[in-house]
């Protein structure tokens, strides 16, 4: 008898030994990764699970998603945007029946949210874990005595970067990115949006060259005349915006905690400016011949290769019930809001120092913003995985880096970035 | 072990030896080189699946012939020559014009030659976000500087797309010439005194002195440094990548092909296999003609 229960704690030694998850996210940033690692090891002691936590840049993750499928280390859980997880879920690589029960089964996942990472059939490609809104944070105290109104409308935009521009005084009216990369396509995607322009419709035309296309590459290329110089990016528009060198700065939702932590502040810039939170305004949506709001969704999915579905499944859940939620979504307040609606009503989400210097009816403004939220990859329902090899390549990114660095016409740009996206998709 | 037939039993067991100690050498270069080369040779015919599921479809040339019909791949590969030359003649006049300095006495001079190898030795990563800080516009401490002279504040030299090649092209040349520094420095230390005696003597001024005596020396050095600079930034990646992703050098339009967008690794593969076979053959020419081996 005794060899026989020598036998079961073997067997289940092994068992606890051998079973192991590998998790990639793209929460890279270390205060973020010593969060995520003790979730790891809070379950490990539950269910004695190993989770390998692997950080990843988003930019690089389509880099290294080819060398794990050809190395045979693809993690069993992956964390990313909706454009990665899109190609992904386009190349097989998602298990969609496994992430659609999990949505299915919280039962109060935002619609807006779910819709986002949802194939026309409705099934989930991925779980939406958390989710962060751009708009225009600009200086309301600059803003006031010169009455220039509220950023939401392009005229409004232009006019206040025009009035509040004084180069000699290191003061520039807006801060755009214009970098070939990520942050430059987020930027000008709100931009289109509020003119009715897409590249792409919902049959695949390629409308780079439209007129409200080159009308918004007119309108950036405008604004970039009182853009701090120089081939800004996603650091110059947070530390502008802190040291006061910008009126009015695009950025996410991520720049809350910046705004109102002294220590975070310090971590970017020399000086504190305690009362930058109460002079800040936040415009979460545009208009010019129409309204639009965007924001990014990130989602969490088990993938096709994934070793152990069950125990993938159950770490998800785990992650997402009410105490480990707000564990991980307070690592970014304001940054990372919560995609159900239990979570996001709930008091201890709210309570934390930075969502209640925003307070709760902010802070429901901005979580329900994500039910409005647009992207050129969702069109009438339809998604366009085509929208997202252009990302993957910055063809937007890069017609805007040219734009300025050539001083290229609005319809130059156009053109070259319809040429561009012909060549990526092969056309 | 027919062809040990002839040998005498010692011969024989001496050559059975023999291989028993080159054999670990041999495994490990057929697993770490010899396998991803032929790998890679056998991916260049397949039109590689990221799909799961899918498996590898054999296209036997076509990827050959696709990269040849290719207008940038062309424009890459020309860029790719232009870098590799310019790279390795700036860094080798560099190298070579520090070299002479340096074999010169001068008070401090171990301090000087010491430092001379900063730029080769700090990790690649920190002299990268150096050059960008250094030359941010408006903040940066050499753009404060070159306002003093009339420069606009607002250039962004660094960023600005149009300029990445020559700004890889300047950014590898600085860091690499310590290299070349170095090698040259260690051949002129070793020349004989007697020759510039002779030289003077004969009434050889110090440009005839370099060209007949210093050059000649360095002939197989220099060579030697040409040859190895030219085959590493001909690969370049790193350097290139970091600084700015507008250089357009082969070596980033692979990593495009292979990683990017809409990955293509049987195109990647092919481009790979196809610069081997150019480079082998360059460098056969090179050895036979310039080192004389």
């Amino acid at each position: 008898m005794k060899k026989f229960y020598l036998l079961i704690m073997i067997f289940v030694l092994s068992i606890s030994v051998m079973a192991e998850l590998t998790f990639w996210t793209t929460e890279t940033e270390s205060n973020r990764q010593t969060r995520i690692k003790a979730l790891a090891t809070i379950y490990e002691a539950q269910t004695g699970i190993k989770v390998n936590v692997v950080p990843i840049e988003e930019n690089d993750l389509m880099t290294q998603i080819p060398v794990a499928k050809n190395s045979g280390t693809l993690p069993d859980i992956l964390e990313a945007g909706i454009e990665p997880l899109l190609l992904l879920a386009s190349e097989n690589f998602m298990d969609k029946d496994l992430n659609t029960k999990i949505v299915d089964s919280f039962g109060d996942i935002y619609p807006g949210a779910k819709k986002l990472l949802s194939d026309a059939d409705g099934s989930s490609f991925a779980v939406p874990f958390h989710a962060w809104v751009q708009g225009l944070w600009y200086r309301k105290d600059w803003f006031e005595p010169r009455d220039l109104g509220n950023p939401y409308s392009w005229h409004n935009i232009l006019t206040a970067a025009k009035a509040l521009n004084d180069p000699a005084k290191g003061v520039y009216g807006i801060i755009i990115p214009k970098k070939a990369n990520a942050f430059t396509q987020q930027v000008f995607t709100e931009i289109a949006l509020a003119n009715g322009a897409r590249p792409m419709d919902a049959q695949g035309n390629l409308l780079f060259d439209s007129k409200e296309m080159i009308e918004s590459f007119r309108f950036y290329k405008e604004l970039g005349k009182y853009s701090k110089p120089g081939y800004t990016d996603v650091l110059d528009a947070l530390k502008g915006y802190l040291s006061g060198e910008t009126a009015m700065t695009f950025y996410s939702t991520y720049i809350m905690d910046d705004i109102a932590v002294e220590e975070v502040q310090k971590s970017r810039i020399d000086k504190f400016d305690a009362d930058l939170v109460v002079h800040t305004g936040f415009a979460n949506k545009m208009i010019n011949i129409r309204p639009t709001s965007y924001g990014q969704m990130v989602g969490i999915g088990i993938l096709n290769t994934s070793k152990d579905k069950s125990n993938s499944e159950d770490f998800i859940k785990f992650l997402m019930s009410p105490k480990n939620y707000v564990y991980w979504l307070h690592m970014a307040p304001g940054g990372m809001n919560p995609t159900r609606s239990s979570i996001a009503e709930s008091d201890e989400f709210l309570d934390n120092p930075i969502l209640q210097r925003y307070g709760k009816e902010k802070m429901a403004e901005i979580v329900a913003a994500l039910n409005e939220v647009e992207r050129f990859e969702f069109i009438d329902g339809k998604v366009l995985t085509d929208m997202s090899k252009l990302d993957a390549n910055f063809v937007i990114g890069k017609a805007i880096n040219y734009m300025f660095a050539n001083d290229w016409s609005p319809q130059q740009t156009a053109a070259w970035a319809q040429t561009e996206a012909k060549r990526v998709l092969g056309k | 072990m027919a062809i040990l037939d002839n040998y005498s039993p010692l011969k024989k067991k001496e050559a059975i030896f023999g291989w028993k100690l080159v054999s670990p050498t041999v495994i490990l270069i057929s697993l770490l080189i010899l396998y991803p080369v032929f790998y890679n040779i056998y991916l260049s015919f397949f039109d590689v699946s990221l799909s799961l599921g899918e498996n590898n479809k054999f296209v036997g040339f076509s990827n050959y012939i696709n990269i040849l019909k290719d207008i940038t791949f062309w424009r890459s590969f020309g860029i790719t020559l232009l870098f590799t030359f310019i790279t390795v003649v700036g860094s080798i006049l560099l190298g070579l014009g520090v070299a002479l300095l340096m074999n010169k006495k001068f008070f401090g001079r171990t301090l000087v030659r010491s430092l001379l190898l900063l730029p080769y030795v700090t990790p690649l990563i920190a002299i990268v976000f150096s050059w960008k800080y250094v030359l941010l516009p408006i903040d940066g401490p050499l753009t404060k500087f070159l306002t003093l002279f009339g420069f606009s504040s607002g250039m962004d030299i660094i960023n600005d797309p149009n300029n990445s090649f020559i700004v890889v092209s300047i950014f590898n040349i600085w860091r690499n010439f310590p290299f070349i520094y170095l090698m040259i420095l260690s051949k002129l230390q070793s020349i004989n005194d007697d020759y510039y005696e002779a030289a003077e003597i004969d009434g050889a001024n110090s440009w005839q002195k370099f060209l007949h005596i210093t050059l000649p020396e360095l002939y197989f050095v220099i060579g030697s440094v040409a040859l190895l600079r030219g085959i590493w930034n001909f690969y370049k990646f790193d350097e290139v990548y970091l600084m700015s992703k507008f250089a357009n050098t082969l070596p980033i339009y692979i990593y495009e092909k292979a990683f990017t967008g809409i990955p293509q690794q049987g195109v990647a593969a092919a481009i790979a296999t196809l610069l081997f076979l150019f480079m082998m053959s360059l460098i056969g020419i090179y050895v036979k003609k310039v080192l004389k081996w």
